[in-house]
């Protein structure tokens, strides 16, 4: 049985010039493409115009991929670097606000109503604390715990060494627990 | 800390409670896209810039006492950079001993915080490189309005010495937002001009035989004293500052060290 073919060979037969195995590729890569963009833009028409564009670009430049290398980190980046480039032009005319489903079910076991509600509580409070943090901050934690990009991923995505995403993704979250405990004292 | 891996568990948790907004549709989209022939881009002739490159070529040629050949090519880039091709290359007074910065025309020794701090984009540095082991940086009236800055490598494992600057990899940043400056090479027949893309920037691989590096200031004059021989360089503009990547390099080298840089 013909199995589903792998992004490493998706890429060299896109590199080949097979425009289906991109489209493959683009339909794999379109979400975490796209809600990169979201997190980086704060717009959904910008992330929309950014991952379109950043696929397109990536398309051109496919011949600059190394093979054997990994295929997500070097999309992110060149989808990253539109939607930097989108950001930067609109000013702070976006800011991300994340937002809950409404309609969000815990998939665990049912719990309790009272336990289901705290739990949403608690959801809620932090994501409100998530929404104050600075860019910086809010970008980073949303790279690796939202978008679960991997550090790699990350430092394509924002544009900087992993060394720093480590560094940063520590301290922004030392400054999320202690706004959390702030909170919570209060 | 207990705190802190608590924290993250909550933020798991959370990941699945996202609202984000729904993902489009991109695959028709974007095949659709690159189906379409590219534009051409617009001759080199046309516009204004192209303009003032021409009256910077005519007035290097006076300068240089060298008439191009009838068969010289001058390309606009659109990297505030000149391009041209000539049958000969001019020859190039050596450069004089002394300091790497004064030698070839960098500017000041500085750090890279330093620089950081008088220039107004965000310096680059290539991650696959690591610290550069000198900075300089050049500005007004010698350099670019806004300042330019140059990394220098004087030796990195992997990599040969250049015979023309004595390191291992130059690499100078400057402002490309500011459309008030120009950079040229004059290429000889030995010297070739291949068109690349980085992480979906437009770029430039000039290889081969060595060519001929010169700045034009602000008020677009020819700065003799950076008139140089350089070696393999990849030319991007990497979001809006222009990139020169230059050292006795391979296009695989020059590539990997501009998709490093952050």
């Amino acid at each position: 049985m013909e199995g589903r073919p792998t992004d490493a060979e998706l890429f060299t037969r896109a590199q080949r010039g097979d425009q289906l195995a991109y489209g493959e590729i683009v339909e794999r890569y379109q979400q975490v493409a796209f809600r990169t963009a979201y997190v980086i833009t704060g717009s959904s028409a910008d992330a929309e115009d950014a991952a379109q564009e950043g696929f397109v670009k990536a398309y051109r430049a496919l011949a600059t991929f190394r093979t054997g290398a990994e295929p997500r980190p070097w999309l992110l980046r060149i989808v990253a670097n539109e939607a930097r480039n989108r950001a930067r032009s609109a000013g702070r005319r976006h800011q991300l606000e994340l937002r809950l489903a409404e309609d969000f079910r815990p998939g665990d076991a049912a719990p309790s109503p009272e336990a289901a509600a705290l739990a949403a509580e608690d959801r809620r409070r932090l994501l409100a604390l998530v929404n104050q943090l600075s860019v910086e901050d809010r970008l980073v934690i949303a790279s690796r715990y939202f978008l679960e990009l991997s550090g790699d991923e990350t430092a394509a995505a924002l544009g900087i060494p992993e060394g720093t995403v480590k560094s940063r993704l520590s301290r922004a979250l030392s400054r999320l627990r202690e706004r959390a405990e702030e909170g919570a004292r209060a | 800390m207990p705190e802190t891996a608590e924290l993250k568990r909550r933020l798991d948790l959370l990941s699945e409670a996202i609202d984000w907004p729904a993902t489009p549709e991109l695959t028709d989209r974007v095949h659709a896209r690159i189906q379409a022939p590219r534009p051409s881009p617009r001759p080199w002739f046309q516009g204004r810039w192209a303009l003032a490159a021409a009256i910077a070529l005519l007035a290097l040629a006076a300068l240089l006492a060298y008439t191009p050949s009838r068969d010289a090519i001058a390309s606009w880039l659109n990297l505030h950079t000149i391009i041209t091709r000539v049958g000969r290359l001019p020859t190039v007074t050596p450069q004089p001993p002394g300091p790497l910065g004064k030698r070839l025309g960098l500017g000041d020794p500085t750090t890279l915080a330093q620089a950081q701090s008088k220039v107004t984009w965000h310096i680059l540095v290539p991650a696959s490189l690591g610290q550069p082991d000198e900075v300089y940086l050049q500005l007004p009236p010698d350099g670019p309005p806004e300042g330019e800055v140059t990394l220098v490598y004087g030796s990195r494992p992997g990599f040969k010495t250049s015979g023309e600057t004595g390191v291992a990899v130059l690499i100078t940043e400057a402002d490309g937002t500011i459309n008030a400056q120009f950079f040229g090479k004059m290429l000889g027949n030995g010297t070739t001009l291949t068109e690349v893309t980085v992480n979906g920037h437009q770029g430039y691989w000039i290889a081969g035989e060595p060519h001929i590096f010169f700045f034009l200031d602000a008020n677009g004059n020819f700065r003799d004293e950076t008139l140089r021989l350089a070696t393999n360089t990849l030319l991007i503009d990497d979001s809006g500052t222009v990139i020169r990547i230059e050292g006795d390099l391979n296009e695989a080298q020059a590539l990997a060290i501009a998709a490093s840089l952050s």
